[in-house]
C-alpha cells in the first residue's frame, strides 16, 4: 500500500453540501458556463468550477446559513448584493463574483470583523492554517480604521476545561459555525449563540465551562472553526502539521477515515476524512482524540521472557524470546499432544495479522484450536445471520439509514458505542424518521435533543426472543406481512413453519407480556410501525448478541424483516452493530475454529483442499476449540500452551475467577500486546505489539467496508505485529515469507471468494470497498440481498422462546447488566492511556432510586455486588435510567471487577457469553472485595517485576 | 474436561432446537449443530460421559447425541 503520504493542506471545502437532485441546470458565474444539480447553492457551483468565493460562515458540512456576508455576490436581474451560500442555482443565471464593488463590501466587513480581534497571527496558534487570516489576505485587508479603542471582547477569557481543545472567545467572529456543526453534524446541540448584538457569544450548555457542559468532545465544533476560538491542545502545543498520511480509527466498528496530520513522525492532530466513506468527515472523542497511548510511557517495547509467573521479567532479544516461546510450544505439543495448544485472535488487529495468526495455527501448530474475541460479542451475529440470509455480515452501508423511514434499535446504544453513526441516524430522525427502541435501558435515543422514540420496549434482560416473537406474532396475526416478498424471496416451506409457530397463542404479545414486561398494546404498535416502513430498518448490538439465546434472537430479527419485506434494498435491513473496529475482519479471516477465510466451514473437502494447496500442510477436517472451551480443557490439565495477539480475556471475559485459573494452569502463554495488560500478568512470554500507526494492513467495519490502515510512524518495537507472528511460525518450523502486508493481503484474495477482487493498489485507488468484492462486483456491494439472498431463499428458522437459567431468586433478585461509555473503549487499555479518564475514571454501578432505597443506599456510597460467580465493589450512582429490579456497571476498568461477577452462562449456538444477564444481590459495603485486594496484590506484584526488567533508561 | 458443563451446552442447544416440529428433524437439527462446532476432544469426553446411567441430558440431546457417536465410529 502506497503511503498517500502529502504535504498538510486544509481539505477542500466547497462552501455548502451538495444537492441529490438528478436534474441539471446550467448557468454563468465570471463567464464560465458551469452545470450543476438543481438545488446547489451558488457557492458550490462555483467552488466545482475552480472559482473560489470568499467565505467564513459557509461550510460543505454545513447547511446554508448566510451570516457572515462575506460571499456576497452580483447575480444579472437580482436586486442587492445575495449571499452566494444561501442562494440556489437558476438556469440561465449569469453570476459575479469578482469586481470593485464587491471587493469593496467585502474589504469593509472583514475590516469590522477584524476591528474585534486580536492581531496576534504571528503568536497565534493556527497561523498558517486561518480562515479568517486567508480571508484578509483575499479581499486585500490593509488598515483597520475602527481603532481597537472601543469596547471589544479581546480581554474574553479562555476555556481550558476541556483536555482537547481550548476555547478562545477572544477570536471568536460568532460566525455559528461550531454551533452548527453541534447540531447539523453531531446532533447534540450543547453549543448556542447566547445573547444579542455585540453580546453575542458561544455559549456551551449553561454557559458553563465545557467540561461541565453537555459537549460529548465529538470536535466537529474544533474542526468547523474558521479562526483558533476552537483549537486542539495538541495544536497549540507543537504547532502546525507538515504532512499528513490518510488511515483508519483503531476504535470501534464504525471504522472511521483519519487523516492523521503529522510532523515528522509525531501526530500533531486526527482530522475526519470528508473523503471516509464510513463516516464522512465526522468523529468522535475517541477516534478523535485519544490517541496518546500510543506513545504512553507504559508501552513496553522489548521482548520479555520468564519461566513462571511466580518469577520476575527478564528483557530479552527479539531472537531470544521468539526461541523461547517456539521451544516451549514444541515441547508442550511433544508432551501433551498437538490439542494441547493454541491461538487467540483479536478484533483490534488488522485483516492480516489475524489471518496470519489463524494461519500459523492451523498449519504451524497443527491443529485448528483458533478463536478470536467476536465469541464473546457477536458470534451469534455470524451463526443467525447466515442461517437465515446465508452470510455472516449486515445487509447494509450506514449511509442506508439516511434512506430509513422507520428504524429499530435492539440492545444497542449508538450514541456511546457507535457515536458516529448515531450522528447520522439521528439526522435522519431529525428529518422525520420514526423511532422504536428495543432496550431495558432508557438509552440516550429515547429522548435526546430533538431526537424522540415512538416505541420504547423496555422488556425485562433475557426476554428479547419472547419480545421479537411477540412482534413477528403481532405482524402475522393483523396480516401485516409482505406475501408478495415472501413468497419471491423465502423458503415457503420454512415460512409455513414459521408461520405456525409463531401464530401460537404463546407468542402473542398478549401471552408474553407478563415474561417481557412490556404491555401487548405497546408490542402491537411497535409492530405496526415497522411494519408499514415503508423502508424499515433494524440496528442491533451487543444487548441481542450477548445473551443466552442471541442466536435466536439474531435469526428472529432476520425472519422480522424477512417477513415484512425489508431486504435486499437502501433504507431497510439488519445491521449488526460491531463493538470493536475489526469484529468484522476478524470474523471473515476465518479467526473461529470451525472456519476457514470466508467462513467456509473446516470439514468441506473442497475449501481445505483450495488451502492446503496454498499452505502446503494437511488440515484437520474438525473443528478446535472455542475460547471457553480452551479454558474449561486447560483446567482439566489437557491444554498447555496459547499464543494471544492482543487480545485481554483476564478482563473482558466472564467468570474472571475461571478465567484467570485457565490462564494459571498454562504452561505457556506468550501475549503478544502493547501494554502489560491483564492477560500479559498470566504470560510466560510477552512480545510488544505495534499501534495502528505503526503498521500497515487493514480494517473491515461493520458494513463490510474494508478500509486501510496505514503507517505513519515506525513501530516502536521494530516490529509491524504481523511480521513477529511470521517470526513466530518460522520458528516453529513452518515458513513464512511475507515482505509486506500487502501480501497477506493478497493471499487471501486467492483464497477468498468475497475478496477476490480486493489489493491495497484497489484501496488507494477507491478508498475503501465494501466486500463482496469480486468479478461481480469490481467496487464492492453497499447492499446485500440485492435480487436474491446469498444462500438463495431466504430461510426462516423457528425460535422458541426459552428462558435463560440467570433469573432472579430471593437470593439474587436484581438482575446486572453490562455495558460501555462514550469515552472508553473495551477494556480501556487504551482510553485509560489517555485524557479520557477525565470523564471515567471509574466504573460505576446504575441502580433505580426504589432499589437504592430498600438496601439504604445512597448515591457514591460502595456498594458490593454479588452473582453466583463472584463479587465485587463499586459505587453507587442512583438513577431512573434503569427500571426497577436493574442494575448495570461497565467493564473499563480492570479493578471494578464487573467480570467477576459475570457467569458463564452463554449463547446456545455459539457459547457467546451472556454479559447481560446476571442475576445479583447489591448491599452497602465499607470495603473492597476480596477479590479486589488480592487483585490489587497481584497486580503490584506483576508491575514489580515488569519493573525489574526494565533497564533504567526505558524506565 | 468439565463434563456437567458440556451436558448444559448439549441440553441449551438441544432447547433451542425443540420447536414442535417432528422428532426426526429436530434430533437432525442438535445432530448437525453439534457435528459442526464441537471438538472431537469434547465429543470424546461426551461420549465417555454416556456410558455411565445418568447422563443429565435431555431426551433430545441424548438421543441426537448418541446418533452422533455412532455416526463418528462409523468414520
Amino acid at each position: 500500500m502506497s503511503q498517500v503520504y502529502e504535504a498538510y493542506r486544509r481539505p477542500e471545502d466547497l462552501g455548502a453540501p451538495p444537492s441529490e437532485s438528478a436534474t441539471m441546470v446550467r448557468l454563468t458565474i465570471d463567464g464560465k458556463t458551469v452545470t450543476v444539480p438543481e438545488g446547489t447553492m451558488v457557492i458550490r457551483a462555483a467552488a466545482l468550477a475552480g472559482i473560489n468565493i470568499p467565505k467564513l460562515c459557509a461550510s460543505d458540512m454545513l447547511e446554508p446559513f448566510g451570516s457572515c456576508r462575506l460571499c456576497l455576490v452580483e447575480i444579472e436581474g437580482a436586486r442587492g448584493l445575495p449571499a452566494s451560500c444561501t442562494t440556489e442555482v437558476a438556469d440561465g443565471m449569469e453570476v459575479t463574483t469578482q469586481n470593485p464593488r464587491l471587493a469593496d463590501v467585502r474589504r469593509n466587513v472583514m475590516e469590522l470583523y477584524i476591528s474585534d480581534h486580536p492581531l496576534d497571527c504571528l503568536t497565534c496558534p493556527t497561523n498558517g492554517d486561518c480562515e479568517l487570516q486567508d480571508m484578509a489576505g483575499a479581499v486585500g485587508l490593509r488598515d483597520v480604521r475602527y481603532g481597537y479603542a472601543g469596547e471589544n471582547h479581546l480581554d474574553a477569557e479562555k476555556d481550558e476545561s476541556n483536555p482537547y481543545f481550548t476555547f478562545d472567545p477572544s477570536k471568536c467572529i460568532v460566525c455559528s459555525r461550531c454551533v452548527r456543526a453541534c447540531d447539523e453534524v453531531q446532533g447534540t446541540f450543547a453549543l448556542t449563540i447566547d445573547g444579542r448584538g455585540f453580546d453575542s457569544k458561544v455559549a456551551a450548555s449553561q454557559d458553563q465551562p465545557f467540561i461541565d457542559s453537555e459537549c460529548v468532545s465529538c470536535g466537529a465544533c474544533v474542526q468547523a472553526c474558521p479562526t483558533a476560538t476552537l483549537t486542539e491542545t495538541s495544536l497549540i502545543e507543537m504547532g502546525q502539521p507538515e504532512h499528513s498520511v490518510i488511515t483508519t480509527c483503531a476504535y470501534c466498528g464504525v471504522g472511521c477515515s483519519f487523516r492523521a496530520e503529522m510532523k515528522g513522525e509525531e501526530v500533531v492532530k486526527m482530522i475526519p476524512n470528508k473523503d471516509g466513506h464510513a463516516n464522512h468527515g465526522h468523529s468522535c472523542v475517541k477516534g478523535r482524540f485519544a490517541f496518546g497511548y500510543a506513545t504512553h510511557k507504559d508501552r513496553i517495547t522489548a521482548p520479555l521472557i520468564r519461566e513462571s509467573i511466580g518469577d520476575p521479567w527478564r528483557e530479552v532479544s527479539w531472537e531470544e524470546a521468539i526461541g523461547f516461546a517456539a521451544d516451549r510450544l514444541k515441547r508442550i505439543r511433544e508432551k501433551y499432544g498437538s490439542n494441547s495448544i493454541g491461538g487467540i485472535t483479536s478484533s483490534r488487529c488488522t485483516n492480516e495479522e489475524t489471518y496470519l495468526v489463524q494461519k500459523m495455527v492451523r498449519s504451524a501448530f497443527g491443529n485448528n484450536n483458533v478463536d478470536t474475541c467476536a465469541r464473546v460479542c457477536h458470534s451469534p451475529t455470524g451463526y443467525g445471520l447466515k442461517s437465515t440470509l446465508g452470510e455472516s455480515a449486515g445487509t447494509q452501508a450506514f449511509d442506508s439509514v439516511l434512506k430509513a423511514d422507520v428504524i429499530m434499535v435492539i440492545g444497542a446504544n449508538p450514541t456511546v458505542a457507535h457515536p458516529v453513526f448515531a450522528s447520522q441516524m439521528k439526522r435522519r430522525l431529525r428529518e422525520g424518521a420514526r423511532l422504536i427502541i428495543v432496550d431495558p435501558l432508557q438509552i440516550d435515543l429515547v429522548r435526546s435533543a430533538h431526537v424522540e422514540a415512538d416505541c420504547h420496549l423496555q422488556l425485562r434482560p433475557g426476554t428479547n426472543v419472547a419480545i421479537i416473537n411477540a412482534l413477528a406474532h403481532a405482524v402475522l396475526s393483523e396480516r401485516l406481512e409482505d406475501r408478495p416478498y415472501i413468497e419471491d424471496r423465502c423458503d415457503l416451506d420454512a415460512f409455513e413453519d414459521w408461520r405456525r409457530f409463531i401464530l401460537e397463542e404463546r407468542n402473542s404479545p398478549e401471552a408474553l407480556a407478563e415474561v417481557t414486561g412490556v404491555p401487548a398494546e405497546d408490542v402491537r404498535a411497535a409492530a405496526r410501525l415497522y411494519a408499514s416502513g415503508p423502508n424499515s430498518a433494524i440496528y442491533y448490538g451487543l444487548g441481542v448478541s450477548e445473551h443466552a439465546q442471541g442466536s435466536t434472537m439474531v435469526m428472529g430479527i432476520a425472519n422480522l424483516a424477512m417477513a415484512t419485506g425489508n431486504l435486499g434494498r437502501e433504507g431497510v435491513g439488519v445491521s449488526p452493530l460491531r463493538g470493536q473496529n475489526n469484529v468484522q475482519g476478524a470474523c471473515d479471516m476465518g479467526s473461529f475454529p470451525h472456519e476457514l477465510p470466508g467462513y467456509r466451514h473446516i470439514s468441506d473437502a473442497e475449501t481445505r483442499a483450495l488451502f492446503e494447496r496454498e499452505w502446503g500442510v494437511e488440515l484437520l477436517p474438525t473443528p478446535g476449540f472455542r475460547i471457553p472451551n480452551m479454558f474449561d480443557a486447560a483446567i482439566a490439565g489437557d491444554f498447555k500452551g496459547l499464543y494471544v495477539q492482543g487480545e485481554d480475556m483476564a478482563q473482558s471475559d466472564p467468570d474472571i475467577t475461571h478465567v484467570s485459573d485457565a490462564l494459571s494452569a498454562l504452561e505457556c502463554l506468550i501475549v503478544q500486546d502493547l501494554f502489560l495488560t491483564e492477560t500479559a500478568k498470566f504470560a510466560h512470554v510477552f512480545l510488544p505489539g505495534s499501534s495502528f500507526l505503526e503498521k500497515n494492513g487493514t480494517y473491515t467495519n461493520a458494513e463490510r467496508r474494508i478500509s486501510p490502515v496505514r503507517k505513519v510512524m515506525k513501530p516502536l518495537t521494530g516490529y509491524e505485529d504481523w511480521e513477529v507472528t511470521q517470526l513466530l511460525a518460522n520458528a516453529m518450523g513452518y515458513p513464512m515469507n511475507y515482505g509486506h502486508a500487502g501480501e497477506i493481503m493478497d493471499e487471501i484474495a486467492r483464497l477468498t471468494p468475497t475478496f477476490s477482487g480486493v489489493s491495497y493498489e484497489k484501496l488507494d485507488r477507491l478508498g475503501s470497498i465494501q466486500w463482496p468484492c469480486n468479478e461481480k462486483a469490481e467496487h464492492g456491494t453497499p447492499t446485500m440481498h440485492v435480487d436474491t439472498f446469498v444462500r438463495g431463499k431466504g430461510l426462516f428458522r423457528l425460535t422458541p422462546y426459552v428462558a435463560t437459567q440467570e433469573r432472579s431468586t430471593s437470593r439474587y433478585p436484581l438482575l446486572l447488566t453490562t455495558g460501555r461509555v462514550l469515552s472508553q473503549y473495551n477494556v480501556g487499555a487504551q482510553t485509560r492511556r489517555t485524557r479520557n479518564v477525565q470523564w471515567h475514571g471509574e466504573d460505576i454501578l446504575e441502580i433505580h432510586p426504589h432499589d437504592a432505597e430498600q438496601r439504604g443506599i445512597e448515591q457514591g456510597d460502595w456498594v458490593g455486588l454479588k452473582s453466583r460467580a463472584g463479587d465485587t465493589v463499586l459505587r453507587a450512582d442512583i438513577t431512573e435510567r434503569v427500571q426497577p429490579g436493574v442494575v448495570y456497571t461497565t467493564f473499563h476498568h480492570p479493578e471494578s471487577g464487573a467480570n467477576v461477577v459475570t457467569t458463564d452462562n452463554s449463547d446456545w449456538a455459539t457459547n457467546c457469553p451472556e454479559y447481560k444477564v446476571t442475576a445479583v444481590q447489591a448491599y452497602r459495603v465499607t470495603r473492597l472485595s476480596d477479590w479486589q485486594l488480592e487483585f490489587g496484590e497481584f497486580t503490584e506484584t506483576q508491575l514489580e517485576f515488569l519493573r525489574k526488567a526494565r533497564t533504567p533508561a526505558d524506565a | 474436561m468439565n463434563t456437567a458443563k458440556l451436558v448444559r451446552m448439549a441440553n441449551d442447544i438441544a432447547a433451542n432446537f425443540d420447536c414442535g416440529l417432528d422428532r426426526a428433524t429436530e434430533v437432525a437439527g442438535v445432530v448437525d449443530h453439534i457435528g459442526r462446532f464441537w471438538s472431537p476432544y469434547m465429543l470424546d469426553a461426551m461420549a465417555r460421559h454416556m456410558q455411565s446411567g445418568d447422563t443429565g441430558l435431555s431426551g433430545l440431546a441424548e438421543q441426537a447425541l448418541r446418533e452422533l457417536i455412532e455416526e463418528r465410529k462409523g468414520q
